[in-house]
């Protein structure tokens, strides 16, 4: 009877359509907002808090609280090696959250499960959109701190832990280098963060359970009988950041730092887009 | 069905990639590897030949393991490991080194006329010239050949001196000279690995052995090493901006207080060779209760301090505590005597009767 007419070649959205879009979601929801503009006020704090100090004898300090004094350009590296310890981490666990179990939670997951797309590409859409805002907060909180080390704190260039002072130029190239570390570094908790968020729809639980990983494995670190473990654990490499500020740079604790990140990137994307393959709703 | 196959072996082979590269990176590279083939030599050659060598052109990272299960001042925690300095030569005798202490850095420079130290805790710079003190110090070695002799003589007199095979440190192949106790010794230690680079014959890694440990008790070496002039603007310093600098020659008052204090401590070596014991005599008021020097921390017990890190003891020598660890033990009366050395508790008792 009728012939089935060869299938329609299928239409498919031109990813860059669909990574704005997300991204504009992303952006678009108050916690979001809120969130970056709080990690953006960090250092602005920080270096309000570090001139009203200065002026007033000597303080405590010590490492590279102490030479962030009249330093200005370490001031973004030193926000993010504090804020990389919880706060960035947050803010990468509450990401992934909203990216997949919030999605659940308000039923809208379903819909892009039933829509004719790879589940694959929908893990990669939502992965973007995590990556993306991650970065964003990480630069933005890297600008801050260089406008408010220089206008705060002054000082022309850097001056290293090793004692030498590198040009302005050079003291932006180390903060870029910290810039993609920490992102790199966050993007591995929120690799486990999406991981999780595949498998529930409570947002909430991804939170707590990314925070959970990252405090045990604080204590674990610190344990002097698990040693052994040290190298294994995601916050290990979050201590490289002070190799940054040293002269010349020593490139491999950084690297090492970045492949353990990328490892917890294969467990956690795999993790994920496993769940997302058989996942219903 | 096929789906959940697929899930499955998605999520085995990512989890599975990822835990395989943690351990990697988690084991020291070269762990496994043959040791290398070099020709042989003997142990005096050998020890010739590193007073013979001077430092060539590199750079490399310098490690520290303590294992000898009590913290030490200043360095990495007990247990603990990592990178403690950076290290370049050019060869002609300038160099740095970079040393790490807790979150501070302290970077020495020898610049060729001048010795600069930086320390970042405090921004200061201290600055010596170079004197006479290096010139003499070459006249000693400048015979390595009965120098060489000299020393192997002295330490043959106490241990027995071979060349145990080959290995590798940071990627070079090393020959490994072991000094022994002699069986008549009473140490603690079992043996001293130093590990020579067979190309440049330099010491690259010194490991303590103790008696009944197959890790070393410490062990200090190269992680890196990398032959080849460094950048040459590294071997220079400028003073920062708003640093502190102080000349060198008022720091020697320092040195004067450090023999003072030595005077007063009233030390002496009891024994010779390896159960070599160190005794002196502290201010029994060093004992009582003290007021920290640093502001923010409470008065320092001392006899509370040594009461939970050693044991107490009595012996004809009265009352006192004995510290010990698996390289060395120390013993400390209640009147304010104290002995240490790399023995056991006897010995440490016989140096305070042979006063």
């Amino acid at each position: 009877m009728t012939t089935l007419a060869a299938p329609l070649p299928v239409r498919r959205a031109p990813m860059t359509r669909v990574l704005r879009s997300e991204l504009r979601m992303v952006l678009r929801r108050p916690r979001t907002l809120i969130g970056l503009g709080l990690l953006a006020l960090v250092p602005v704090v920080m270096g309000i808090g570090i001139s009203i100090a200065a002026s007033d004898s000597s303080s405590g300090a010590e490492g590279m609280a102490a030479l962030v004094v009249g330093n200005g350009m370490l001031l973004p590296i030193f926000a993010l090696s504090i804020a990389v310890v919880m706060l960035l981490p947050l803010t990468g666990a509450m990401l992934a959250a909203d990216a997949l179990a919030g999605e659940s939670a308000h039923g809208t997951l379903r819909g892009l499960l039933m829509a004719p797309v790879g589940r694959g590409r929908l893990l990669a859409v939502k992965a973007f959109g995590v990556a993306a805002v991650t970065l964003l907060a990480v630069v933005m909180m890297a600008i801050t701190g260089i406008i408010t080390g220089v206008a705060l704190l002054g000082g022309s260039g850097m001056l290293t832990a090793s004692g030498t002072t590198l040009s302005f130029v050079d003291a932006l190239g180390r903060v870029a280098v910290t810039v993609v570390f920490v992102a790199i570094q966050v993007w591995a908790v929120a690799a486990i963060a999406m991981a999780v968020s595949a498998y529930t729809e409570h947002p909430l639980i991804v939170v707590v359970v990314t925070l959970g990983v990252i405090i045990v494995s604080g204590v674990l670190s610190s344990i002097p009988a698990l040693d052994w473990l040290r190298p294994v654990l995601i916050v290990t490499s979050w201590d490289a950041i002070s190799e940054v500020i040293v002269d010349p740079l020593s490139w491999r604790p950084l690297v090492e730092g970045t492949l353990r990140a990328l490892c917890y990137l294969a467990i956690g994307g795999s993790i994920a887009f496993s769940r997302m393959l058989t996942r219903d709703g | 069905m096929n789906r959940k196959r697929t899930a499955i072996a998605v999520a085995a082979a990512g989890t599975v990639a990822g835990v395989t590269g943690l351990v990697l990176i988690a084991s020291p590279a070269g762990a496994n590897e043959a040791p290398p083939v070099l020709p042989p030599i003997s142990a005096q050659a050998l020890v010739q030949s590193v007073l013979d060598t001077k430092v060539p052109a590199m750079d490399g990272a310098v490690e520290l393991q303590n294992n000898i299960g009590l913290p030490v001042p200043g360095l990495p925690q007990s247990s603990g490991s990592g990178e403690i300095a950076h290290v370049y030569s050019d060869g002609q005798g300038r160099g740095r080194i970079a040393l790490k202490q807790g979150g501070a850095e302290r970077t020495i420079v020898q610049d060729g006329t001048t010795t600069w130290l930086w320390n970042s805790a405090d921004r200061s710079v201290v600055k010596y010239r170079n004197g006479d003190t290096a010139a003499k110090q070459h006249d000693q070695v400048s015979d390595p050949t009965t120098a060489a002799q000299t020393i192997v003589g002295k330490i043959q007199q106490d241990s027995v001196i071979t060349v145990d095979g080959t290995a590798r440190v940071a990627g070079r192949p090393v020959y490994q000279l072991v000094l022994t106790p002699k069986p008549t010794e009473r140490t603690l230690l079992r043996e001293v690995r130093v590990s020579v680079d067979a190309d440049t014959r330099l010491p690259v890694r010194v490991e303590v052995l103790a008696n009944g440990q197959s890790e070393p008790a410490l062990e200090v070496g190269f992680t890196t090493f990398n032959a080849g002039a460094p950048d040459p603007s590294l071997f220079t310093f400028t003073p920062p901006a708003g640093a502190k600098v102080t000349d060198g020659t008022s720091a020697v008052r320092d040195e004067k207080e450090r023999t003072d204090l030595f005077n007063a401590v009233n030390g002496k070596f009891v024994g010779e060779g390896w159960d070599t014991v160190f005794t002196g005599k502290v201010p029994a008021s060093l004992l009582s209760t003290q007021a920290s020097k640093d502001p923010n921390r409470g008065p320092v017990d001392v006899t509370g301090l040594l009461s939970r890190l050693g044991k107490p003891v009595t012996g004809p020598f009265g009352s006192g505590y004995v510290i010990s660890t698996k390289v060395g033990t120390a013993l400390i009366t209640t009147d304010g005597r104290v002995a240490v050395g790399a023995v056991p508790q006897q010995v440490l008792v016989e140096a305070l009767g042979a006063k």
